[in-house]
Formats: C-alpha cells, sequence, structure tokens
C-alpha cells in the first residue's frame, strides 16, 4: 500500500472533498463544500485534516474546538464531517484522520471531543464507535415543524 | 495553544492607526459586515500575535542545533543583515497589498467577495503590525544605523510605485485584480511565512504561525470566488469569463515568481538558518501549485459547462480537452492554463528573455511586445508599468540599458510624498499627546 499522508486541508482541497462526496452520496456539490471548507479553513486551518496518497486527497475530515454550546462550557472538539473515498477504504485512513483531528482538538486545549451520528447511519456508527466514541450523557431531542 | 497578544508603544500604533484612516479609509465597514459574514468568529485584533511552542534550536544551515537568537545582536552580522531586509520586505508586502485592495474593494459584484477582502486587508494590517513590533521591540543598533522610528516612518511612507517588490507596485484595474492577487500573490506569501517558520530568529519564527492561519483564509478569499466565476462563465450566466481571468492570470503570475527572488538564489538564507528552501525550490513547489488551482478550476468549468455528464465523464472530458482534443466544442483555449515561467519575466533568471505564454521563444521585440500586450487585461495595458517595461524590453534588445539595470528599475509613478498627507505633521511616526511614546502594553 502506498504511503498515506495525512495534513491540515487547504483551499485546493475542495474539488478533490467534492470528489470524495460525490462518489459517497452521487451528488456534485460544490457551493456547499466551499462555504463548509472555507468555515473550517478561516476559524481554524490547522485543525481539519485531509489524507492523501499517491498525492491523491482520497479522505477528509472536518472540525473544530467550541466552547459553550448546549450549556457545555468545556472547551470541546467537534467533528462535523468526514468522508473516505470508497476505493481507499479498509487502509486505516479514517483513523489517520481521526488521530490527527484529535491532536489538535487536544493542542487546542479540548479535553472531550464530541459529534453526532444519525440512528440510521450504521456504518458511521460503526467507524465513530472504532474509533473510541461512546455515548454521551446528552440527549438529541427534535420537534418537527408544521 | 493560544498565541500571546503584543501591543505596539503607543507612538507606533497610532503611526499605524493614522496610515489606516489614509490609506484604508473602508476599513471601519469590517465591523458592519462582521456579524453577517463571520459570525462566531472572534473580533478582528489589531496586535502582533506571539506563538508559544517554537523551537528553541536552529533547524537548519550551517547552526543547526544551537539556541535561536533571541536579538539581533546574537546572529552573525551578515545573517542579521538579511533578517532586516526580509523583515523590511514583508513588511512592506503587507502595507501595499491594501492601498492595492482599496483601489478596487467597492467594485466587488458580491456583498461576501467584498467582506471577504474587507478581512483579507484587516489581517494584512494585522502582518504589518506584526512587522512593525519586530523591528520596534528590539535592538537593531548592531545591524544598522536607522533609528526604529525611520525604519517604520520608511515603511508607512511606502506607496503604490515604491514598495520594495514589483508586485506590489501594480495598481489594480477591477475587483478581478483583488481576487487573483489573493490567489496567486497572498500564496507567494504564504510561501514565505512557511519558509519564515523556521527562521534562527526566534521572534521572527514565533510570528509565523499566527500569520499563515490568516493567510489560509487569505487563499481562499482568491479561489473561492475564482471558482464561482468559472462556473458562471461555462453557463453563460456570469459578467466574468475565461479569457478575463486568463489576462489577469498573466498579469500576476510573473510579479509572483519574481517574490521568490533569482531562481539562482536563496541558498544565504538557507544557510542562516533564515528560510528552509532556496529560491527555485520554492518557485518550483508555487508553480505546482499554481498549476493544481488552475486544474481545480478548469474540472469545475467543465463540470458547469456539461451539467449532465457524471463526474468521470467530465473527468474524462477534462483529460482529452487538457491534451489538445477539442470535445463537444471545448477546446484547450477555452480553459485557463499557467503561462511559462518565462514569460513576461523582469527580474530573475529569465528577465527580458522573449518567451511567450507557451514557452515559444521570439526573436522580433515588436513582436514579442504585441504578444504580451495581447495577453494582457486592457486596462493595465494602458498603465504606465506597461510602457515602462516595453520601453525597457527594446532597450535591453539593443543593448542601450544593461540588463542588470533593467532589472532594478521600476516605473516612477507620479504620486505626491508618501508621507502623512493630513495638515498636521508630515510624519506618521510622532510622539503620542502629552508625550507618551512608551513601553511595550499588553492588551487587556
Amino acid at each position: 500500500m502506498a504511503d498515506v499522508r495525512i495534513r491540515p486541508v487547504n483551499e485546493l482541497d475542495i474539488e478533490a472533498i467534492c470528489r470524495i462526496d460525490e462518489r459517497i452520496t452521487g451528488k456534485y456539490r460544490p457551493d456547499v463544500w466551499e462555504d463548509r471548507v472555507v468555515y473550517f479553513i478561516r476559524r481554524d486551518p490547522d485543525s481539519s485534516q485531509v489524507a492523501e496518497v499517491d498525492g491523491k486527497v482520497v479522505g477528509f475530515m472536518l472540525g473544530e474546538v467550541r466552547g459553550g454550546e448546549f450549556g457545555m462550557e468545556e472547551p470541546t472538539g467537534w467533528l462535523e464531517f468526514f468522508g473516505v473515498d470508497p476505493s481507499a477504504r479498509e487502509r486505516g485512513i479514517g483513523r489517520g484522520l481521526t488521530d490527527a483531528l484529535l491532536a489538535g482538538f487536544k493542542k487546542r486545549g479540548a479535553h472531550v471531543a464530541r459529534t453526532m451520528v444519525r440512528t440510521q447511519d450504521a456504518e458511521i456508527a460503526r467507524f465513530v464507535a472504532a474509533m473510541g466514541f461512546t455515548p454521551a450523557p446528552v440527549s438529541a431531542l427534535e420537534k418537527r415543524l408544521a | 495553544m493560544s498565541d500571546e497578544v503584543r501591543m505596539l508603544p503607543e507612538r507606533y500604533h497610532e503611526a499605524i492607526e493614522h496610515w489606516r484612516q489614509h490609506n484604508f479609509p473602508d476599513y471601519p465597514k469590517l465591523a458592519e459586515v462582521w456579524p453577517k459574514f463571520f459570525p462566531k468568529d472572534d473580533a478582528f485584533c489589531l496586535c502582533a500575535k506571539v506563538a508559544g511552542d517554537i523551537p528553541a534550536e536552529i533547524e537548519i544551515g550551517d547552526d543547526v542545533g544551537k539556541p535561536k537568537a533571541l536579538e539581533p545582536k546574537e546572529l552573525a552580522p551578515e545573517a542579521a543583515q538579511h533578517l532586516l531586509s526580509q523583515i523590511r520586505a514583508q513588511a512592506s508586502t503587507e502595507f501595499g497589498s491594501i492601498q492595492q485592495h482599496q483601489m478596487t474593494l467597492f467594485r466587488a459584484q458580491e456583498p461576501q467577495d467584498q467582506a471577504w477582502a474587507l478581512r483579507v486587508m484587516a489581517e494584512e494590517l494585522r502582518h504589518g503590525y506584526q512587522m512593525v513590533h519586530l523591528l520596534t521591540s528590539s535592538d537593531w543598533s548592531p545591524v544598522t544605523e536607522t533609528k526604529p522610528e525611520d525604519m517604520v516612518e520608511e515603511i508607512l511612507s511606502m506607496q503604490t510605485g515604491s514598495h520594495v517588490l514589483a508586485a506590489f507596485n501594480l495598481e489594480f484595474d477591477s475587483f478581478l485584480d483583488n481576487v487573483v492577487f489573493a490567489a496567486f500573490i497572498d500564496r507567494v506569501g504564504k510561501y514565505q511565512l512557511t519558509m519564515q517558520r523556521i527562521s534562527a530568529y526566534k521572534p521572527y519564527a514565533s510570528s509565523m504561525p499566527p500569520m499563515l492561519r490568516e493567510e489560509a483564509f487569505h487563499l481562499a478569499a482568491g479561489v473561492i470566488p475564482l471558482r464561482r466565476w468559472v462556473e458562471h462563465a461555462a453557463r453563460g450566466d456570469g459578467y466574468i469569463d475565461m479569457p478575463a481571468i486568463q489576462k489577469a492570470v498573466h498579469k500576476w503570475f510573473g510579479r509572483g515568481l519574481e517574490m521568490f527572488g533569482d531562481e539562482r538564489g536563496g541558498q544565504t538564507n538557507v544557510k542562516f538558518g533564515l528560510k528552509d528552501l532556496n529560491n527555485r525550490d520554492a518557485q518550483d513547489q508555487y508553480i505546482q501549485e499554481c498549476t493544481k488551482m488552475l486544474d481545480d478550476l478548469n474540472v469545475r468549468y467543465v463540470r458547469a459547462r456539461f451539467p449532465d455528464r457524471t463526474r468521470d465523464e467530465a473527468d474524462a472530458i477534462f483529460a482529452r480537452v487538457a491534451s489538445g482534443e477539442t470535445v463537444d466544442g471545448l477546446s484547450r483555449d477555452d480553459l485557463l492554463r499557467l503561462p511559462d515561467r518565462r514569460f513576461f519575466r523582469r527580474r530573475g533568471e529569465f528577465a527580458f528573455q522573449m518567451v511567450g505564454t507557451r514557452g515559444e521563444t521570439f526573436t522580433d521585440v515588436e513582436k514579442y511586445i504585441a504578444h504580451v500586450l495581447a495577453s494582457l487585461p486592457e486596462a493595465y495595458r494602458a498603465s504606465i508599468d506597461v510602457k515602462h517595461w516595453a520601453d525597457l524590453q527594446r532597450a535591453v534588445i539593443v543593448g542601450t540599458t544593461p540588463l542588470k539595470e533593467a532589472m532594478a528599475s521600476m516605473p516612477r509613478l507620479a504620486r505626491q510624498a508618501g508621507g502623512c498627507p493630513c495638515g498636521k505633521s508630515v510624519r506618521w511616526v510622532v510622539d503620542a499627546a502629552g508625550g507618551a511614546g512608551g513601553g511595550e502594553r499588553l492588551s487587556p
């Protein structure tokens, strides 16, 4: 297997992230990913990561440290978006991205990382569990608005 | 991990604030648009930021492993001279780019693009502040006889036309320049900051991480509008077409390359531990990155031009067109392309060599000038800068101006002197009211 290089995301990764998202979801959403990636670059360009194999971006993980949300005052590293190209899975890329992201969170003063997974996303749930995430003592609630 | 915030002594802080009022009059707009375009982000701070987690030992060069210098006098005299030149040049670029952006800031078509440019300008002001902090918070007397206030005065007095590097002496002709400048010239800035992150002068190395984090957004402020413009261009519902972008690339790319310094140089900075790449190696990486940027823009264009095609089909179309085929009416000339690194050069190894955008060589100077003119934006062609270049190009070819002299020549823009235009003062740096000029103060 070629070497995997994990590095912080930059503005030239957007097209590659669109490509990965398209391979996973079937949708080409450049505007969405431009907005998302710029948000993380603007706020903390060192935290969010991409994985390269042979110079090609095959995975990404976006997140940042925030505090004060939902009454949780402690600085929290939020893992918000990630994806690995289906052709590059089962190579430890997701773990490499997670390790780099969490190391960055810790460096920025976070002692806890959090994320949310939709109940129907069993594959994602398995992945984050394998990365050491456990159910948190908080409840995700919703109310449908007519 | 948080950066330490430092403020300049009042006289320098006030000098920069005063400079800002004259050269960046739209600065107050930034606070108005901040909540809309940068919600959740910390408010902008005009201050110096110092990173804490910087290696204490020299990382490259002859003195690798020795402690980094904490004061200029701890460096070898020649290294200190190089460092001072770096700081002055860096300061000139920061203040210079604000003057350029201000020219066309309010011609932006999209409020977001304008807000982003405003933030870029404010952060460049902070970077200039950082350089002034470096010049005024240490004793440079072993390196230069010029007093700190005079170094600062000299920097603040520079105007478009008198800056250290040519890229900061070009006027912006439209908001297209704001964007292409951010994508190409700020990218060189990123390289310089990255190379200087290992500086053997620890206060300088410590200044780089906060600047680099901000610079990352500046590059996005160039690339994202370009991505959206090429999409509109492909759909035919925009106002900025591919030829206009291509010509702006021709205007800026060569000046960006020249910011690295002569291709044959840069080893001294590596030897002194001030940078970790020589000029050519840094330039090669920059060219590679610019090529990728244009490839990505072209892919975005192809996807928008053929919205019914799948990703793989669009990639195949791009590959065929890039190799010279015409596919469904789309040819290589419809896409963006980086000019040859020798095109329209005025400094460095390829200065005044007559090489066209695609690497073709010219023997007739008038044909070459016609080629360059046809490749540049119309408004820029009408500038004194282009006339100055064409006159020099002719003079170099016929031998009436030596190459070395031509490389050092910049057009003299007919401007008033660069001191403060207020009636009250001819200097930017003046003693603060009550004679306070005192020591550094930490922000609350």
